[in-house]
């Protein structure tokens, strides 16, 4: 008697879906197959014909997994990447144009960075909301277990947590180059000092605090990945 | 308007139309599109089982693990409420297709 299962465990080798899932696939295509392939030898055909016709239903085994895959996995590529992206990168960016909102309305006056000049302030100002800083590691911690609990991968749980502040760096990246090219043509110069104490103060320190949270959640999850794998060994 | 998907809309349509009338495996439902279509519709292995867990992840169809009479375990396919719901509109794409197909030969034979 002919192991189909093992026959189609070799051929879809490639195939990447979860273990129970792949096993499912193996199963079924194992027994599609054992059926074809009886109802051949009914009719009267010999054994080495019969699987020869019973084979000849797949002509490229590599195409076939690939499609097997894309079948099984393109839905849930989009509901995943909903979990594990936009839904963390969404609830950070609510928060933390929340937490601002809140905090220039009601909280503490802004320390404000600048040169000063007698009793003016000189450009490059910035100014820093101390409290909404402190706040933003906790953000981050949030949306990072959000995205780590729904399986999302490294890439995927740090883009989301740095997902606040990256419409102001897309300003940034293009005002330098726009001030570097009409800077002289300009009745008012814009100082490129002025333009760096701003990417300091809304994307780079920003973006250090919420990365700050998503890393301890990240060192937690590996710690405790580490922890069950020495359990289990 | 026929749609760009009729081509996998037609393959879909036939195993959709078999399962409203039962619940089958796969091989069985390869085999019964066939005997109803005398030949002109065949599934092979290939073809049948990506068409499946596609339709499977649309939530038309649902397939669960069933042990047969010969004691085979054997995964059976039946149509969901949302699989019945899209039945209507393919048939009525599949009827549009043969209709203009029908128009437009006996155009040619006049």
């Amino acid at each position: 008697m002919r192991d189909w299962e093992s026959m189609v465990v070799e051929y879809l080798s490639g195939l990447a879906l979860e273990p129970a899932e792949r096993a499912e696939v193996i199963a079924e295509l194992a027994t599609h197959l054992e059926e074809t392939c009886e109802e051949l030898r009914r009719r009267g055909i010999a054994e080495e014909a019969a699987v020869a016709r019973t084979l000849s239903q797949v002509e490229d085994w590599q195409n076939l997994c690939q499609r097997i895959q894309s079948a099984k996995t393109k839905e849930n590529i989009m509901t995943n990447r909903v979990k594990q992206f936009w839904l963390p990168s969404l609830l950070t960016l609510l928060l933390t144009m929340g937490l601002l909102m809140l905090i220039q309305l009601f909280g503490p006056h802004p320390w404000m960075v600048a040169r000063k000049n007698g009793w003016t302030l000189v450009a490059p100002v910035a100014v820093v909301y101390l409290p909404w800083l402190l706040s933003l590691p906790v953000i981050g911690a949030m949306g990072a277990y959000l995205s780590r609990r729904a399986g999302g991968s490294r890439l995927a749980m740090f883009s989301s947590i740095v997902f606040p502040v990256l419409p102001y760096l897309v300003f940034f990246l293009l005002a330098l180059p726009v001030m570097a090219i009409f800077n002289d043509r300009l009745a008012h110069n814009i100082m490129f000092g002025a333009l760096f104490v701003g990417l300091f103060a809304w994307v780079l320190a920003p973006g250090a605090a919420l990365l700050a949270g998503g890393l301890l959640i990240q060192v937690f999850s590996s710690r405790r990945l580490d922890s069950r794998r020495f359990v289990n060994s | 308007m026929i749609g760009p998907g009729i081509k996998r809309g037609t393959a879909e349509l036939a195993v959709l139309s078999v399962l409203e009338d039962g619940p089958l495996h796969g091989y069985e439902l390869a085999r019964r599109i066939e005997q109803q279509t005398k030949g002109a519709l065949r599934f092979t292995l290939a073809a049948l089982y990506p068409m499946l867990y596609r339709m499977e992840q649309r939530g038309w169809i649902r397939g669960a693990w069933e042990i047969s009479e010969s004691g085979r375990r054997k995964r059976c396919y039946r149509l969901t409420p949302a699989g019945k719901k899209k039945l209507s509109p393919l048939r009525k794409e599949w009827a549009e297709l043969f209709g203009a197909l029908r128009r437009l030969t006996r155009v040619l034979h006049a």
